[in-house]
């Protein structure tokens, strides 16, 4: 006799174990699937919103594009030192404007830095760089090109990989560190120890800056957030279509997919989700039962 | 009823005379310890065998006699027989031995009964001939002093035996060759020039430790006013380490009490014989190396030596500057180490023949110091290898210094690299979230020691195998020197010549062999 099929004794089943009862043990009634619940929690995506978040990934693609163009640019001495200095300058300038600009008024409880803290970041960054870079300059020349080439490829893929796209604001340490160890080996390969320090402290400013400078506009410009999104992916487009245009199409194509073919691909596939919950789950510890036990100890 | 004779085998050819000897009690058996010669008073060997009973607290008596009939003699019979009248005992021996003939005759009178039954008993006379001396020495059941132990109140027949052997001592000191009015025969009188050496030595060695003890209490009253620098350089010194080595072995060896134990007692004879051989071999040393100018050569040959040497590290370094083995090394880093190594070299040359006017001269005196043995020649040599070497010394401690400096400046900034940080209070890994520029410049100098970190590895390789080759070389003059110092000499002669004086004791070797790097 199967357990799903009960005639059975007049005693009513119960979901106890604690008393014995004419059933057997992996008897169910027919109450069983009544507690069945399907895709407890789902969320249901606007495309449009996806794409828009999908944008701060293809950005990050693209500012990785901006950067190797930058190198390529300096490697055949097509952008001299100065200039790349210069330029960086402005940027850093009008980025740290923008950032103030569009600081959120009082946050109760979190100290705000200081405009002397960032000197002092500033002069660190500068004066470290400068120091190293002729260092940095010799550090790699007996280490054949591709052996560079490769490390660098690597390491900004770990860079895109271990991105905290969710919270860009604390730089994720892993991320941030392989796309400079990334920028001083591609850094080491240029003719001067100017160039070296151009390129690092732009470098600086890609990597380490320009997320918290789009953080700061996606949290409170939300609006601007796109428009700055689709320039920069873009601007890494165009960039490298002006020196190597596989390159850009191959960039162009990775931008198209991640961010308007994924989220498309993700919505049509929700459909198709089909998440059961029910009773045969683990057990979840309720919050309340801490403060339960604290109760009672106090 | 069997009867056991323990024979001394000393005695095989001894003169005739009276058999000394003691009945063992609970046994039927009896151990003839020496012979008394003809010819004698009955009166005066009673005194003295009393005497000896007195000093040695052993049942001596008279066994019996003796008879080993000389070519011409006529046999003794029936006055040996009237011998046992005047000692009177519950039995009476008569061992008689033909010249040229193998076996031992052996007659027991009876005194309490009559003479009928010593035919027959005849045949049950049981002979063991046992070496005197070696049951004296071979400790196999060695004499409590004093001390009887409750539960051994039944003892063995052949403990008893040996302990009779062993407590009759002042019995062995009557000889034939004394002009008293007895004359015996034992294992003493064998040799008895060579005891008497023995005694003389015993008797010169006591002003003789006076004086040594007295000389190493001066100077370890010297070696106690040494101020810090001097104790600290003396530890790292071989010739002081071995100087005070041997304090301690003469220390030990000029005590005055006599050693205590078996094993002290080895211990002592293997420091002492160790000792011997040690200076033996430094005069060796000496008689070679103070003959045909010897010196004087060793001295003109250690100067280009040393010039050799530092032209083969000179061509190391050029070869390590240049690309060794094909090796990716930073250029810039590689020169600059390489030049400072090149300099230290030349600075060590230029000390060296700064030196050289006064190499023969240390030679010189430094051989002398062979006279206190060949372990001070060696570790004189083993400190003289490490003075010349002090550039590899000092090569190596720089080469780990930095490559130590490298790995741990690199396991720390890989944490950093990974947003990880030591924690000191847990002792564990844990995440952190670092500060923008705290990143940037760690980042910075986590690249530059990666790219530098095969330069100094390499650097590090190499001089530590060098000096792997000197610290061998010293081994193996340590390990040499400790083999003299320890090697247990006299256990293993007497191992070899008179394996039965080991007989009873465990001997524990102790030797020390450290190799100090």
């Amino acid at each position: 006799m199967g357990p799903d099929s009960a005639p059975g004794p007049a005693v009513p089943w119960q979901k106890i174990l604690w008393e014995r009862q004419p059933f057997p043990d992996n008897y169910v009634d027919q109450r069983f699937l009544e507690e069945l619940r399907r895709n407890e929690g789902i969320r249901q995506y606007r495309y449009w919103a996806m794409v828009k978040e999908a944008g701060l990934v293809g950005q990050q693609l693209s500012c990785v594009a901006i950067f190797i163009t930058l190198w390529l640019y300096m490697e055949q001495s097509l952008l001299s030192p100065e200039t790349l200095l210069w330029t960086s300058l402005l940027c850093a300038l009008l980025g740290y404007g923008l950032y103030q600009a569009l600081s959120s008024p009082a946050e109760p409880g979190c100290e705000p830095r200081t405009r002397l803290a960032d000197l002092q970041s500033a002069t660190i960054f500068l004066s470290f760089t400068f120091g190293f870079s002729p260092v940095l300059k010799t550090l790699t020349e007996s280490v054949s090109t591709d052996t560079v080439y490769a490390m660098s490829a690597l390491m900004l893929l770990a860079h895109l990989v271990s991105f905290p796209y969710a919270q860009p604001f604390p730089p994720g340490s892993l991320s941030l560190n392989a796309a400079l160890f990334a920028s001083v080996c591609l850094a080491s390969r240029l003719p001067g120890a100017l160039h070296t320090f151009a390129m690092l402290s732009c470098a600086l400013l890609v990597f380490a800056l320009w997320p918290c400078l789009l953080h700061r506009i996606k949290e409170n410009a939300s609006s601007q957030f796109a428009g700055v999104c689709v320039g920069v992916c873009i601007g890494g487009v165009v960039g490298l279509g002006s020196q190597w245009l596989g390159g850009a199409v191959l960039l162009a194509l990775a931008l198209g997919s991640v961010t308007l073919l994924c989220p498309l691909l993700l919505i049509r596939l929700q459909r198709h989700k089909d998440n059961i919950h029910g009773p045969w789950d683990e057990a979840e510890i309720q919050e309340d039962l801490g403060r339960f036990l604290h109760h009672q100890t106090g | 009823m069997v009867l056991k004779v323990f024979f001394p085998q000393c005695c095989n050819r001894a003169d005739s005379g009276l058999l000394v000897g003691r009945w063992i009690p609970g046994h039927d058996s009896a151990v003839v310890l020496a012979v008394i010669h003809y010819p004698f008073i009955p009166g005066q060997v009673k005194q003295y065998i009393q005497q000896m009973q007195a000093q040695s607290q052993v049942e001596l008596s008279v066994l019996g006699s003796w008879s080993l009939p000389k070519e011409g003699q006529e046999s003794m019979e029936s006055f040996l027989r009237d011998l046992s009248t005047i000692f009177p005992k519950g039995r009476w021996l008569q061992i008689s031995r033909q010249m040229g003939k193998m076996g031992f005759t052996c007659h027991i009178v009876n005194r309490d009964q009559s003479k009928i039954c010593t035919e027959e008993e005849e045949e049950r006379v049981i002979f063991v001939h046992y070496d005197q001396r070696k049951v004296m020495l071979s400790q196999l059941h060695p004499a409590q002093s004093g001390i009887h132990e409750p539960q051994s109140d039944a003892p063995s027949e052949l403990r008893q035996m040996f302990q009779t052997v062993a407590h009759s001592e002042p019995l062995f000191f009557l000889d034939r060759y004394d002009d008293g009015p007895l004359k015996s025969t034992h294992w003493q009188s064998e040799g008895r020039e060579a005891s008497i050496i023995v005694e003389l030595l015993k008797q010169a060695s006591v002003p003789l430790c006076l004086l040594v003890s007295w000389l190493l209490s001066v100077w370890t009253w010297i070696c106690n006013l040494c101020v810090y620098p001097v104790r600290f350089l003396s530890t790292k010194l071989s010739t002081c380490i071995q100087l005070s080595y041997r304090t301690e072995h003469m220390t030990t060896l000029s005590s005055p009490n006599p050693a205590a134990t078996h094993t002290h007692f080895m211990r002592k004879a293997n420091i002492l014989v160790s000792f011997m051989v040690d200076v033996a071999l430094g005069m060796l040393l000496i008689s070679w190396l103070y003959r045909d100018n010897r010196i004087t050569v060793v001295a003109n040959t250690l100067v280009p030596a040393a010039d050799h040497v530092a032209k083969e590290l000179d061509k190391l370094l050029q070869w390590l500057m240049g690309a060794p083995a094909g090796l990716k090394m930073n250029r810039a880093l590689d020169q600059v180490l390489g030049r400072f190594f090149l300099y230290h070299i030349h600075l060590w040359i230029s000390y060296i023949h700064l030196m050289s006017p006064f190499i023969e001269r240390i030679l010189w005196y430094g051989g002398l110091s062979a006279c206190l043995g060949l372990t001070f020649a060696l570790s004189l040599l083993s400190d003289m290898v490490a003075l010349l070497t002090f550039h590899i010394y000092c090569f190596y401690v720089y080469g780990a210094r930095l490559y130590c400096l490298k790995i741990y400046g690199l396991s720390s900034l890989w944490r950093l690299f990974r947003g990880k940080k030591w924690n000191v209070l847990r002792q564990r890994v844990d995440s952190c979230s670092y500060d923008l520029d705290q990143l940037f410049i760690g980042t910075l100098l986590f690249t530059i020691l990666l790219f530098l970190l095969p330069t100094t590895a390499l650097y590090y390789l190499v001089f530590t195998l060098l000096r792997l080759v000197v610290v061998l070389f010293q081994g193996i003059l340590h390990l040499s020197v400790d083999f003299i110092n320890s090697f247990p000499l006299f256990a293993m002669g007497l191992r070899i010549c008179r394996p039965y004086r080991l007989a009873g004791t465990h001997y524990h070797m102790d030797t020390t062999v450290c190799l100090s790097v």
